[in-house]
């Protein structure tokens, strides 16, 4: 049978060809910098909890969430993440409410709800690159923070500093003027 | 005593079916217009949007002006797709992914069980209703089917091979445990009517289509050119599940022996390979009905009942059955 031979392994090299040998490990992490939405579970817990249902983006109003194909392992395939130089998440908790599963978990859109459980990661400045901390004056990072003198404070010419109620929802990164950016999120699902 | 009366109404019920499954898909179109709407009235942004975005921005506007008083938070709404979503406050999830995350995550989580409840009711009820009136990918499936069946007038070679239908239930349990040992739900990436919501929704908001595309057409070229409605038959784990799960349905289609003349039109209409000429309909009818519409003496009909008649022998209006009736009783023919 000549054909079915064809068949097989024209079928055979289609998929291997598809899937990257590296991506078959469900554990494979490349080492992206992303961050899960606020309210994930750790990662593992996470893969076990997402339905892949793609709610979360859809409910976003600043379309921050985004999500995976094979580039983070086929474990993580069609799991929401943001990059927070792409867009910031503004902590407005609707994908908690919408998570069906509790791998988002419900959090209250209030200040203190969002300080304890929200550990997206910390904001990490980098006083080579920060024109403050060179001395021009900016201070974009701290107006650009939704929680100003909680999560980060500034001091002489606006030299960032931040705090450990940092949640990490990178919209100082986002807005931070200088390229490439002088203050990043350290996500929290690093491991 | 049954009531053999044809129902006449129910011819029309294929329509209806067909009206149901363009109303999911075209929902699933909309709603990702809709979330980019939300975005740019959230953004307050009107005046900054490019020529496109206002068209969006302006159709969505004038289809829910009449309904949502403020877009960016009335239209949370209705979220979602199929595999799991929001209807007016109500979330719904398919049992598949209910099963599927039991397994991948080896815990009871009962909010999210509850939501499959209603599916899961109905499909006891009304069996695997599901994969005929509802499911996205059935509908670009049955279109595929029907191109398939001008391909073939055209006179490519489309092959229609026989698997065993068990395979599915195999799949549906292989999967569960791979879904285990790995730790993450495995069929949500493999399940067709979760790939073609989010599919759609990938297309329209986050720039174009994910692999699951790929995946998709696959199925659709494997229904083309191995078995017809292959992937539905043989392969489909939420299929698997449902058919279990309507096994005992209530409503389910049954021939009326009188009124039938063994042409045999519902074997070759029937997608799923079933066999209503021989009384065969099994848990894996889905209930959809293009049996009763193209039957042309009216012999098929609902009845409610949790167990399928057996096989009551050739139609009365058929040949064969004459032959056998003027055998028995010679002086009366």
């Amino acid at each position: 049978m000549q054909r079915r031979q064809f068949i097989k392994l024209a079928t055979g090299s289609v998929a291997a060809g598809l899937i990257p040998a590296s991506a078959l490990s469900a554990r494979y992490s490349p080492g992206l910098r992303f961050l899960r939405p606020p309210g994930a579970l750790d990662e593992d817990d996470f893969h076990a909890r997402c339905i892949r249902c793609g709610k979360c983006g859809e409910i976003c109003p600043n379309r921050c969430i985004k999500y995976f194909h094979t580039e983070n392992g086929l474990a993580s395939m069609d799991t929401p993440y943001i990059i927070p130089r792409e867009q910031g998440c503004i902590l407005c908790m609707k994908c908690g409410d919408v998570c069906p599963t509790g791998a988002i978990q419900k959090i209250d859109r209030e200040l203190e709800a969002i300080v304890e459980n929200v550990k997206m990661g910390t904001a990490r400045v980098d006083r080579g690159l920060c024109l403050s901390w060179q001395g021009k004056t900016c201070g974009v990072c701290y107006r650009a923070c939704p929680m100003p003198d909680i999560a980060i404070r500034v001091g002489r010419l606006e030299q960032p500093h931040v705090l450990k109620d940092c949640v990490g929802c990178g919209l100082c990164e986002r807005s931070c003027i200088q390229i490439p950016q002088a203050i990043r999120i350290i996500p929290s699902n690093a491991g | 005593m049954v009531d053999n009366k044809p129902q006449y109404l129910l011819r029309h019920l294929n329509k209806l079916r067909w009206f149901s499954l363009l109303t999911v898909f075209l929902m699933l179109i909309l709603l990702p217009f809709l979330h980019l709407y939300q975005t740019y009235e959230a953004a307050h942004a009107y005046d900054l949007l490019a020529p496109q975005e206002k068209l969006i921005s302006d159709t969505m506007q004038a289809l829910t002006e009449p309904f949502v008083n403020d877009p960016a938070e009335d239209l949370d709404q209705v979220k979602g797709n199929t595999w799991s979503g929001t209807l007016f406050g109500l979330k719904l999830s398919d049992p598949l992914a209910v099963v599927g995350q039991m397994a991948a995550g080896l815990t009871l989580y009962w909010p999210f069980i509850l939501t499959a409840l209603i599916p899961i009711l109905l499909t006891l009820v009304l069996g695997r209703f599901y994969c005929g009136w509802i499911c996205p990918a059935t509908l670009l499936y049955e279109l595929n089917d029907n191109l398939g069946a001008w391909l073939k007038k055209a006179g490519l070679p489309i092959t229609r091979r026989r698997l065993d239908k068990r395979l599915k239930y195999l799949v549906l349990a292989v999967g569960l445990v791979l879904s285990a040992l790995a730790g993450s739900v495995l069929f949500a990436t493999l399940y067709p009517p979760a790939i073609v919501g989010r599919e759609i929704y990938y297309a329209v908001a986050l720039g174009g289509f994910g692999g699951g595309a790929v995946f998709f057409m696959l199925t659709m070229l494997f229904d083309l050119m191995v078995a017809r409605r292959g992937f539905c038959r043989y392969i489909c784990p939420g299929g698997a599940l449902y058919s279990m799960l309507g096994r005992f349905r209530l409503f389910r289609i049954r021939r009326v022996v009188e009124n039938c003349n063994d042409c045999a039109k519902c074997n070759v209409v029937c997608q799923f390979g079933l066999d209503p000429l021989h009384d065969d309909f099994g848990q894996e009818c889905n209930n959809c009905s293009a049996c009763i519409a193209v039957c042309p003496t009216d012999a098929l009909k609902f009845t409610v009942k949790t167990v399928d008649v057996t096989f009551q022998g050739p139609g009365h209006l058929g040949q064969q059955y004459r032959k056998h009736q003027s055998a028995r009783e010679p002086e009366a023919a």
